[in-house]
């Protein structure tokens, strides 16, 4: 009953969902000159910046021995950025949406979920470099690369549990704005992106494992890199951690949704 | 065709919108009273019904509740308490052109403002040149709307709105759209709606315009119902508020 719901209401709204989504391509490449290459270009160019720093300055690279450390950075830095550029659209959605929404009725969840999909899209995209770079340094492809999809699934889900939290907490509580900066960059710091777990203390390893975004990444890592299947134990907590937060997200945005048009 | 039933309408004015940190621990150290919220009921137990193909103004001075009311029917806010029943699909020209993103060409509006009101894409498609046509503004299609004077702007948002026959209409006003020539238009226009068998509920301050295209009115009072009857009112309204 509920699932048919969310059905008939994705028929009737995929139009907009789609539109939403084409608008904001457009405006985000209307005015560069270089325009959608940007969406290959930038996470290429980021990477390059952190290897030098990382493997010249702070010498990382040397830790991994057997693997390639431009590939290592580059699958973490790929996933990081989609969680951390579709959460923080998705927080401003509702607000950006204020004066729409005071004005036609329109399901809610339309704004997170069209950002989440947008910057989705994009991430499709950074898969060309990142493919680029698996090719270029010879770490090679392999039959286990056809699982990957389970993780940008799970990646996507997860993104959108925290969507939702977000985008119903900065319509209350608009410093979640400055907030959610810092928890960012912390969260881009305490997940091993650019430094090997085993860099971390024995004893804190496990705390860092918490972490479902590492979870991720490591899933991902462990194919590209190592060309090893990952455990089934690996499937069930990324399948488990996207859908807890998703249901979590969900849930508090449902029950806050209807409160928004007074603080908008 | 629409029903509303005892609906009443509470605002907080105490937490509108400057709700932050600073004042939330400012709060957690003060006595509960002082930081008890002032509501403002800006409707109060409206009962009414619009049948099919009526035709309903509302007059009322500013803050009487007339916007607050059609937006509850429009399904954008939930009443505080009551309810309300509607059928068939609502077109609400609350605002013109609220969705319209002002980076992007008049093209590219016209499909996003007809997705936001919930338009397919085959039936815009299918209308996009009498949309066009109808705007006068033909030239200017792939010019982003920045660069469009604010009456070019609400011309193409009128034009958007009124292709599709809904089957209740919610105007709150906006028959003063750009130039005197689209202004005749648009009135032909919405009259040829409205006669059309469409129900509408009107907003108006212009009493000429609701004598020449309301069936019925009602009057609202401090988010009351003062009186509800036909044209008349009208006079009665304009002699209560010019006394």
């Amino acid at each position: 009953m509920f699932l048919r719901n969310i059905y008939l209401n994705m028929k009737q709204y995929r139009f907009l969902l789609q539109q939403l989504v084409s608008r904001d391509f457009k405006v985000k490449y209307k005015r560069s000159v270089l325009g959608v290459v940007w969406s290959l270009l930038y996470p290429v160019l980021m990477m390059t910046v952190m290897y030098m720093v990382f493997s010249y300055v702070f010498r990382f690279g040397d830790l991994m021995t057997g693997i390639s450390f431009p590939v290592y950075l580059l699958t973490g830095l790929v996933m990081f950025n989609y969680i951390s550029e579709a959460t923080n659209l998705s927080m401003s959605s509702i607000v950006a949406s204020g004066s729409l929404i005071n004005k036609v009725y329109l399901p809610k969840y339309i704004f997170p979920l069209s950002k989440c999909l947008f910057v989705g899209i994009n991430l499709l995209l950074t898969l060309i470099p990142l493919y680029l770079v698996i090719l270029v340094t010879g770490t090679g492809l392999n039959i286990y690369h056809l699982v990957l999809p389970f993780v940008f699934i799970c990646l996507f889900l997860f993104a959108l549990g925290v969507s939702f939290l977000l985008a119903t907490i900065a319509v209350f509580f608009r410093d979640m704005f400055y907030i959610y900066g810092i928890i960012t960059m912390l969260w881009m710091y305490l997940t091993p992106i650019m430094y090997p777990i085993q860099m971390i203390d024995d004893r804190f390893q496990p705390l860092f494992r918490l972490n479902p975004l590492f979870q991720f990444i490591d899933f991902a890592r462990e194919i590209i890199l190592y060309g090893n299947m990952p455990s089934l134990r690996s499937f069930i907590i990324c399948g488990a951690c996207a859908l807890i937060m998703l249901v979590t997200g969900m849930f508090v945005f449902k029950k806050n949704q209807d409160k928004f048009i007074y603080y908008l | 065709m629409i029903k509303v039933d005892d609906v009443s309408m509470r605002f907080n004015l105490g937490i509108e919108k400057n709700f932050s940190l600073k004042l939330f621990f400012i709060n957690l150290f003060k006595r509960k009273e002082k930081t008890e919220k002032k509501e403002f009921w800006a409707l109060s137990d409206v009962t009414f019904e619009v049948g099919k193909g009526e035709v309903i103004g509302f007059v009322g001075r500013n803050g009487a509740g007339k916007s607050t009311l059609l937006k509850i029917v429009a399904g954008v806010m939930k009443p505080t308490k009551g309810a309300v029943q509607t059928h068939g699909k609502i077109c609400p020209m609350i605002e013109l052109g609220a969705g319209f993103d002002m980076d992007l060409t008049a093209r590219e509006n016209i499909f996003l403002n007809a997705a936001v009101m919930g338009y397919s894409k085959s039936l815009i498609e299918e209308k996009f040149d009498e949309i066009v046509e109808f705007s006068e503004l033909i030239e200017f299609l792939d010019v982003p709307l920045k660069n469009y004077s604010s009456g070019m702007v609400t011309r193409l948002a009128f034009s958007i709105s009124t292709i599709v026959d809904p089957e209740v209409l919610i105007v709150d006003e906006i028959l003063s759209v750009g130039d005197i020539s689209f202004k005749q238009k648009s009135e032909k226009k919405m009259k040829e709606m409205i006669h059309g068998g469409t129900t509408v509920l009107f907003v108006s301050h212009s009493l000429t315009d609701i004598k020449q295209i309301c069936n019925r009115v009602v009057w609202l009072e401090n988010g009351r119902i003062k009186k509800v009857g036909g044209k008349e009112l009208c006079d009665e309204y304009e002699e209560y508020m010019t006394k």
